[in-house]
């Protein structure tokens, strides 16, 4: 990045951007640090590449119920683990009011669950009169859904 | 990226922006590969909780089709005919492709609506895992395969 400027009677009339880059670099790595703090809830091994699942903005949204199943002892809800008896409750307190289409619980479980515990999962939340589920999945990278 | 400003008469003023945008594209970089990992989810059914009642009105339907796993030997059947396994679910794919093609051509609909048939419903141990189950919803679904409905009772270990 060196900049010669020739002939000795004139005047260096460059802006010194050193400085921006370097805080932007900074900012940059700042929210490189941040961006995985931000994202609620555990962390959990998806399914990935998926080819068929729907984009569903909602998952990301604090209002919606997701149930994380890191591994085959573990329920959490947000960043909280709670048992499966209280499961219930907990979900049907917080699909209060909600429309019927919006009755749904998101249920994001690793691929080393066995789909057993994910079973027991969706009997406690259909208790609380819900009868979809969304099973949540990454999509493959580059890869357009069909038809 | 250098740059030279020749000799010459008066002062020619110039920014290097070069570093900016070299900023900007990482930042875009970054942008680009954080954008795909939009969540995505697949939409599955549960049937209601059975209840005690004797169901005497329930028929079955003869369009059900029914995907399950073998516990033991991990192969996937559909109603009863094997389509190869969990780790090769191409075979289930296209035969459902070619059910739900035949069905459209022939107009097979959903009792009551205008819709064609497409329900499927998946039934699998309790003891497989997760990660193969999606993966044979994720083929149901490529197929067409909608709504999707989980079978929850009356699993086997």
């Amino acid at each position: 990045m060196a900049v010669s400027v020739g002939g000795s009677s004139e005047y260096n009339s460059e802006i010194n951007v050193t400085p921006m880059v370097d805080v932007m670099l900074v900012l940059l790595i700042i929210f490189m640090i941040v961006t995985p703090l931000l994202q609620s809830g555990v962390s959990v091994n998806l399914p990935r590449d998926m080819i068929s699942p729907d984009e569903d903005g909602d998952i990301t949204k604090d209002t919606s119920v997701i149930v994380a199943i890191p591994d085959n002892n573990n329920f959490y809800i947000g960043k909280e683990q709670f048992p499966l008896t209280e499961l219930g409750e907990i979900i049907k307190r917080r699909m209060e009011g909600k429309t019927p289409e919006k009755r749904i619980v998101y249920i994001k479980s690793g691929v080393e669950v066995d789909y057993g515990r994910v079973v027991s999962a969706i009997e406690t939340i259909r208790k609380q009169d819900i009868d979809k589920i969304g099973l949540v999945a990454d999509r493959k990278k580059g890869v357009e859904k069909p038809g | 990226m250098g740059m030279s400003t020749g000799g010459g008469d008066g002062a020619k003023p110039q920014i290097n922006v070069t570093p900016l945008i070299d900023v900007l594209l990482v930042l875009l970089i970054i942008f680009m590969v954080i954008t795909p990992l939009k969540p995505s989810r697949f939409e599955a059914k549960v049937p209601a909780e059975p209840k005690d009642e004797l169901q005497v009105n329930v028929k079955p339907n003869p369009l059900t089709l029914v995907v399950a796993i073998n516990k033991e030997t991990k192969g996937i059947t559909l109603n009863n005919e094997p389509f190869g396994d969990v780790s090769d679910t191409e075979k289930l794919e296209n035969r459902l492709r070619e059910i739900f093609k035949e069905r459209e051509n022939n107009g097979v609909f959903r009792e009551n609506t205008n819709e064609v048939e497409k329900t499927i419903f998946l039934k699998s141990p309790k003891s497989v895992r997760y990660g193969e189950v999606v993966k044979v919803i994720d083929a149901a679904k490529t197929a067409g395969a909608s709504p999707i409905g989980l079978q929850i009772d009356d699993l086997t270990e």
